[in-house]
């Protein structure tokens, strides 16, 4: 479960203590990014999907209520057993309940960022449950009782001499082998053992659609198929915004979706599931938890149409620099950081300020979010709700008056070239600035608005010089 | 009020302003010269290998040739293969011969779905997947490849490219995660 007392400052300086580690994990995500990219302009139609992709998500949210009532009818049809939960808990309870009602012992899991977001794993747990997790990050993420880092790529955060190690604590593979090969292939027996002997298996969903009655489920390795087709119950949890109105509109999502996740034209494997197994049953648990009132909110719905590709948080420079784990929400990076305070400003208000309103987010978001534009939102709301600590609100105040007065601000900037080249080096050490391990930059000799108005100013004697030699 | 009923209600409350539907089939996507080839060179990169089956040859000379020494083989394209009732029977399959619908060149992949759901799991459980796929069955990008799918008919389905496949230890690609560690698709 993910410890919703972080505060993002405090837990981002404590993951730069470890530079190399920390380096390593900027470079690692942002060659993710570079793959996307590459794969974005392969396609020629790829801003146009995007724009379909919006265009589709946003009518399904506009009836949602419609589209919804379609899907649980046609699922049904379908021999579905189809369950509304309004919160987390209620989704726990659902699942537990189907579970204990057939004595399952031992549930499989693939992956699904939504039982994290509920806590379903020590729920079950508590109730005598064995839960294994079998995507290889998530797996990895808990023998180490730890949450995923990122929401695609779960233990992005570990290096593989670290798994190397739990691998031998835990699986009893040879100490000090660190192949990246021999350490899937270990994970692979072990985990064929559990799926063999699995009572029941539960899976997330990518989409859900309404003309079917069916989920889509997309991984890589598989997982997600071994749970199903061999357990007698496949148990299906899904947010009630992974919702697409038709079957012909996967083909716009399953193109963007592994792309813009890792750079691949598409998951191995992109399961449509209608029906339980020969012999078994199939649920579906259709979760609330939060998102109807965000829908309610102008602001901020747009965040529904999320297809959990985690584009953003690849390109973001202060997830990559930072880490997954220093956000207090379970999602982190970008596409978090406006989730998580929509649902708790409180505990969540300090993600919205690990922002540097870059835009790129926006840039890469295949459902076109303007993730920074509600980050900055989400900032003035903490704001004006009073929730920052003392020194950041007094800071932005005094930013604001300065702003305000552009006099002021003029002879600021002139008094800090002047006076910063000139403060002796043992006195700004223990800055805010200087404490990362960066030099203090060198002051420019003049101000940006002074190069500006000098380069006018250019322009315009080059064009009346021009306009002279003419008229002669 | 049930909890169906009370989560519609707010939603209904908070839609937001009505949005068309785009016509998804207004845009031209993608057309690719030669489909095959296009196919070919993606599905090396995910792990698998395409070929097309020469004349005189037959899908189980390709698949004898590249694993002479393969353990337990199912072929379920030929009349009168096993059959199981039970999903955990395929656990021990080396080399499972199975029928393609449908082949996508943009992204390499094969459309699955069997009459029979008992054949469900063996997709997965199988060391090595060989995918048969028509040769004319053959479509450009997904958008065409939904137009030809009826999902009603079996109940299940699945596109699949290439080897399962990992990069979940240091982003190191790894073949052979869960699923099928080798896929080949022959083209009839």
């Amino acid at each position: 479960m993910k410890d919703d007392s972080v505060k993002h400052p405090q837990a981002a300086a404590e993951f730069l203590k470890d530079r190399a580690q920390a380096k390593w994990h900027d470079s690692a995500i942002w060659w993710v990014r570079q793959k996307r990219d590459a794969q974005a302009k392969q396609l020629p139609e790829w801003e146009e999907l995007r724009r379909l992709a919006r265009e589709i998500k946003a009518h399904t949210l506009s009836q949602l209520d419609d589209y919804l009532a379609q899907f649980e009818a046609n699922a049904q049809k379908n021999g579905v057993t189809v369950h509304w939960a309004a919160d987390a808990d209620e989704h726990n309870r659902i699942v537990h309940d189907i579970l204990a009602a057939r004595q399952v012992k031992k549930l499989v899991k693939s992956k699904s960022m939504l039982t994290e977001e509920c806590g379903l794993n020590p729920y079950l747990e508590q109730r005598g449950i064995e839960v294994v997790d079998t995507d290889l990050g998530e797996r990895i993420v808990q023998l180490r009782h730890e949450a995923p880092s990122h929401i695609v790529m779960p233990a992005i955060h570990l290096k593989k001499e670290q798994i190397s190690e739990l691998f031998h604590k835990e699986l009893g593979t040879e100490a000090g082998n660190n192949d990246p090969t021999y350490l899937t292939h270990a994970a692979r027996a072990n985990l064929r053992e559990h799926f063999l002997t699995a009572d029941a298996g539960l899976t997330g969903v990518n989409f859900a659609i309404a003309e079917t009655g069916g989920v889509v489920v997309c991984t890589n390795e598989g997982n997600a198929d071994l749970g199903t087709s061999l357990p007698p119950i496949h148990i299906a949890s899904m947010g009630l915004e992974k919702i697409i109105p038709k079957l012909e509109h996967l083909g716009v999502f399953t193109r963007l979706l592994a792309r813009s996740a890792i750079g691949s034209p598409v998951t191995t494997y992109t399961s449509h599931f209608h029906q339980a197994r020969p012999g078994g049953e199939m649920h579906i648990v259709i979760v609330d938890n939060g998102r109807s009132d965000i829908l309610g909110n102008e602001d901020f719905y747009q965040s529904l149409r999320c297809i959990r590709c985690g584009a953003c948080m690849n390109t973001c420079p202060v997830y990559r620099r930072s880490s997954g784990f220093s956000y207090s929400y379970i999602i982190p990076g970008p596409i978090g950081s406006t989730l998580g305070p929509s649902r708790d400003m409180k505990k969540h208000g300090s993600m919205a300020f690990a922002c540097s309103t870059c835009g790129s987010c926006s840039n890469v978001c295949p459902v076109k979010i303007n993730l920074h534009e509600q980050l900055v939102l989400h900032r003035k709301k903490a704001f004006d709700q009073n929730l920052l600590p003392t020194g950041k609100k007094m800071g932005l105040l005094a930013m604001r008056f300065l702003t305000q007065h552009p006099a002021l601000f003029d002879l600021g900037g002139k008094v800090m070239r002047k006076v910063v080249p000139i403060i002796p080096e043992s006195l700004t050490r223990h800055s805010a600035w200087s404490r990362a391990g960066r030099d203090l930059p060198p002051m420019p000799a003049q101000s940006f608005k002074e190069q500006y108005q000098q380069r006018s100013q250019n322009k315009k004697d080059k064009q009346d010089k021009k306009d002279k030699e003419e008229q002669q | 009020m049930s909890t169906r009923d009370s989560i519609l209600a707010r939603i209904r409350q908070n839609r937001p302003q009505a949005t068309a539907l785009p016509d998804i089939h207004a845009v031209p996507f993608i057309r690719y010269d030669n489909p095959f080839e296009a196919f070919a060179t993606l599905i090396r990169n995910l792990g698998g290998d395409a070929v097309q089956l020469a004349a005189g040859q037959s899908v189980a000379d390709v698949v004898a040739a590249r694993w002479p020494d393969a353990g337990r083989t199912v072929d379920l394209t030929v009349a009168g293969h096993e059959e199981v009732d039970d999903p955990h029977a395929w656990h021990d399959v080396d080399v499972a011969i199975v029928p393609g619908q449908l082949a996508v060149a943009e992204n390499a992949t094969v459309w699955v779905s069997h009459p029979d759901n008992h054949f469900r799991s063996i997709y997965f459980l199988t060391q090595k997947l060989v995918l048969v796929v028509p040769r004319d069955a053959m479509v450009d990008t997904m958008r065409d490849a939904y137009a030809r799918i009826d999902m009603a008919e079996h109940g299940f389905g699945a596109f699949i490219s290439g080897s399962s496949r990992t990069a979940d230890i240091e982003q190191s690609l790894v073949m052979g995660a869960h699923g099928a560690m080798a896929a080949l698709v022959i083209f009839v």
